[in-house]
């Protein structure tokens, strides 16, 4: 009779192995399930991309959870428990445990606080304060503003400011801090990016620890001063942008962010862990696979690469730190039961390439076939420009390259402007307007093209970073086998093929396209 | 004793019975698709070149066919196979489709049969076929990768001939099937031993070799490509009657 061999996939290694010969990973004597038994967890940010899964996970996975408060911040005219009940509750990744459990059941083991970061105890009053002191035993924060290059100011609100109000409260509360950061904190670098660097006086251009050039009182002090000093948005924006190159970071997001962890590290007596995820991406299987609302994401990639764009400029040899968000949350998870014990490091990173890195040009490539697949089946647009994006495939360019291909366009369009303008005067406004403002057009989609790949090249070609996940691991394997059960941080099982092309792809298209094309309408009639 | 009714399965071929396509087409489909215009002409006059042979091994040994037809993915990247499997699915599995494939999977389900699909055809080709018809379980070939890239090997068992017949037999005695309750559809003589399993086998669009063979043994022999979707009519006489084969009950 022949033997019937279970093959499984090794992603890392690209070949198949005997799937019952899996090790189980090591455990130990932490149990998170006990761990949320007998405690209290305040989290904010729980309307976030992030929050919302890591909240619909704990309902999901831990149903003897004792409570969890969510602060939810008010907004206009909508209290923040309404917030709560239409923007947590009744979104997409919250529905299956809705379904499963019912609005009463999680009220039964949720309560809703409104308050907000940027306010002293963050908008917290005396007598919900009291409350909460006597319940709270750990605040997870995963509340930030994660745009790339807002105006300082908007932008120190929330991960500066917001992070001084947060310390105060925890303090208040005499509870323990979980803090999601970003692993981009490390600014402009290449290669290995360990999680033990001091974090206080970090910046990415230091010689040393012996380097105090940064400090972030005196920085804090510089901002102030910048932003009082500067009247226009667009100025402080820029600003911003150049503080943090000067120090080597690569946005006023990073820098910002770095600066939070700091004031954080900083804090004599307080009880952290900063908690550092890569990219952030779409779910893999939980709440289901392909959940996403992040345009902080890939997904402006992918939605170019379905358009059609074919030359990328990335590094041949260089892997995208890419996450699923389920794997963030159960991360963060893990790291919250390894805080509450007393036994966590300060730093975590959740990221994948040290394990099971996925290299760029395999990305490229599947943007190459997702293209293929899209424009063979469009029916609107033009037939030629769809064969051309059907059958001519993606190739990974250099920098100067596409700088060169940039500008042979530009001049290609600078010419049909001028025939068009010629053509004008010749035959009149009413039968060329339409092909100028179909030039126009192109132009600024072209624009929008080239802006978003800028935004991203730090990640794709100027840097390579590989951060190191050995502080998840030990956290991991500090927990239980029932715990186990309950949260996989098992990045090397991503099948980074089936995960782009069947989850990730697919999961964009269906959630992020109809968002994203929106906004380009909004700003079409703008 | 088990009070339990034995579960029971129906066990499908793919190729030629519930769709028109076979190895070659798809094969050929990966082949025209390269990275490039030209490697993919390179590729595809390859295919040309080689489609009297592998006409000639099929009629001759399905196994020899397969593992020689198997070397021509040598070299292909896993992401591109995987890649191009929804393409591949939309420009030549789904109109392959026959029409009444969907109803006999239907009916097959409400009866109580656990749908098995066993195929020679390749696990990333099954995928949206599989999201199309939705199977219970699905036994179909794999090829062996190095570091992401094809080696021109399957890995064992091949699902192929004789050795679907033994794959049904050992998935069974895991499962608790009871075969001789279940069912078989196949199109082609290489699969009789497949068929020979079970209890009630069915020539299913049959080749005129293979619906020879079933009159002389009384199998019944049906068509699915010619029907309309939501007619009943056609199906074995086993099925249209669930107490011919409710044994238990």
């Amino acid at each position: 009779m022949i033997e019937l061999t279970s093959w499984r996939y090794d992603p890392v290694r690209g070949e198949y192995g005997d799937a019952d010969t899996q090790p189980e990973p090591p455990a130990g004597d932490i149990s998170a399930v006990d761990q949320f038994r007998s405690k209290t967890v305040l989290l904010l940010g729980g309307t976030g991309f992030v929050g919302k899964v890591l909240l619909s996970m704990v309902l999901d996975r831990f149903p003897e959870l004792k409570h969890l408060v969510v602060q939810v911040r008010r907004r206009r005219n909508m209290s923040g428990e309404e917030r709560f009940r239409s923007e947590i509750l009744g979104s997409p990744p919250l529905r299956s445990v809705v379904d499963r459990i019912g609005v009463d059941g999680i009220l039964d083991r949720t309560s809703v606080v409104e308050g907000d970061l940027s306010f002293p105890m963050c908008g917290l009053g005396d007598e919900t304060l009291a409350r909460l002191k006597a319940e709270v035993d750990v605040v997870i924060n995963s509340a930030g503003l994660v745009e790339f290059d807002p105006p300082l100011g908007e932008s120190m609100i929330t991960n500066v400011y917001g992070i001084r109000n947060l310390i105060d409260l925890v303090h208040a509360l005499d509870a323990r801090l979980v803090h999601v950061s970003t692993c981009y904190v490390a600014g402009k670098k290449s290669g290995r990016i360990p999680e033990d660097t001091p974090i206080v006086g970090y910046y990415p251009n230091r010689s040393g620890p012996d380097d105090m050039s940064f400090d972030v009182g005196r920085e804090l002090a510089w901002c102030e001063e910048f932003i009082r000093e500067t009247a226009d948005k667009i100025a402080e924006r820029d600003g911003g942008m150049e503080r943090a190159d000067h120090w080597g970071w690569m946005n006023t997001y990073t820098y910002t962010k770095s600066m939070g962890e700091q004031l954080i590290a900083a804090t004599p007596g307080l009880r952290y862990a900063i908690v550092r995820p890569a990219i952030v991406e779409s779910s893999m299987e939980f709440p289901f696979p392909g959940w996403n609302e992040g345009m902080t994401t890939s997904a402006p990639l992918v939605l170019m690469g379905g358009e059609g764009v074919k030359a990328w400029p990335v590094r041949k040899d260089g892997p995208l730190e890419i996450i699923p968000v389920d794997l963030i949350a159960a991360g963060i998870l893990v790291v919250t039961a390894a805080r509450l014990a007393d036994r966590s490091r300060p730093v975590y990173h959740l990221a994948t390439a040290s394990e099971n890195p996925v290299m760029l040009p395999r990305l490229v490539g599947f943007l190459g076939t997702n293209a293929r697949y899209k424009h063979k089946h469009k029916k609107d647009g033009n037939r030629l420009a769809n064969m051309w994006k059907a059958y001519i495939e993606t190739e990974v360019v250099s920098v100067g390259k596409l700088d060169a291909s940039r500008k042979r366009v530009r001049w290609g369009l600078d010419f049909l402007q001028a025939a068009f303008s010629f053509l004008k005067v010749i035959l009149g406004a009413r039968i060329m307007n339409p092909y100028l403002k179909s030039l126009r057009i192109t132009r600024r989609q072209i624009r929008q093209q080239e802006q978003t790949l800028d935004k991203f090249l730090p990640f794709m070609i100027h840097n390579s970073f590989i951060f190191e996940t050995g502080n998840i691991r030990q956290a991991y394997g500090m927990l239980t086998r029932e715990d186990h059960q309950r949260l996989a941080w098992k990045p090397e099982e991503i099948d980074w093929a089936d995960y782009w092309v069947n989850v990730h792809t697919k999961g964009i298209e269906k959630w992020i396209r109809p968002m994203f094309a929106r906004e380009v309408r909004a700003a079409d009639h703008g | 004793m088990s009070t339990e009714k034995p579960l029971k399965a129906a066990f499908f071929d793919l190729d030629g019975t519930l769709l028109s396509c076979n190895l070659v087409t798809t094969y050929a489909y990966y082949a025209r698709n390269d990275r490039s215009l030209l490697k993919s002409a390179y590729q595809f006059v390859k295919v040309l070149i080689n489609v009297p042979v592998f006409f000639g091994l099929d009629l001759y040994s399905r196994t020899l066919f397969n593992v020689f037809f198997f070397r021509a993915y040598k070299g292909m990247h896993r992401d591109r196979l995987i890649g191009l499997a929804d393409d591949l699915f939309e420009v030549t599995l789904r109109r392959s489709i026959y029409a009444g494939s969907r109803a006999l999977l239907e009916e097959t389900r409400a009866q109580g049969y656990r749908n098995v699909l066993v195929t020679g055809a390749l696990d990333f080709t099954i995928r949206p076929i599989d999201l199309h018809f939705g199977f219970d379980e699905i036994i179909c070939n794999h090829l062996e990768f190095r570091n992401h890239v094809a080696t021109g090997r399957v890995l064992p068992p091949l699902v192929a001939e004789t050795g679907k017949a033994a794959i049904i037999r050992t998935y069974a005695s895991q499962e608790g099937i009871d075969l001789e309750s279940s069912c078989a559809f196949s199109d082609s003589t290489s699969d009789i031993p497949m068929l020979k399993v079970t209890g009630h086998p069915v020539a299913t669009n049959p080749t005129r070799r293979l619906r020879k063979f079933a009159l002389r043994q009384g199998w019944p022999v049906i068509t699915l490509r010619d029907r309309g979707p939501g007619s009943s009519g056609y199906f074995p006489p086993f099925l249209r009657n669930p107490l011919a084969t409710d044994q238990s009950g």
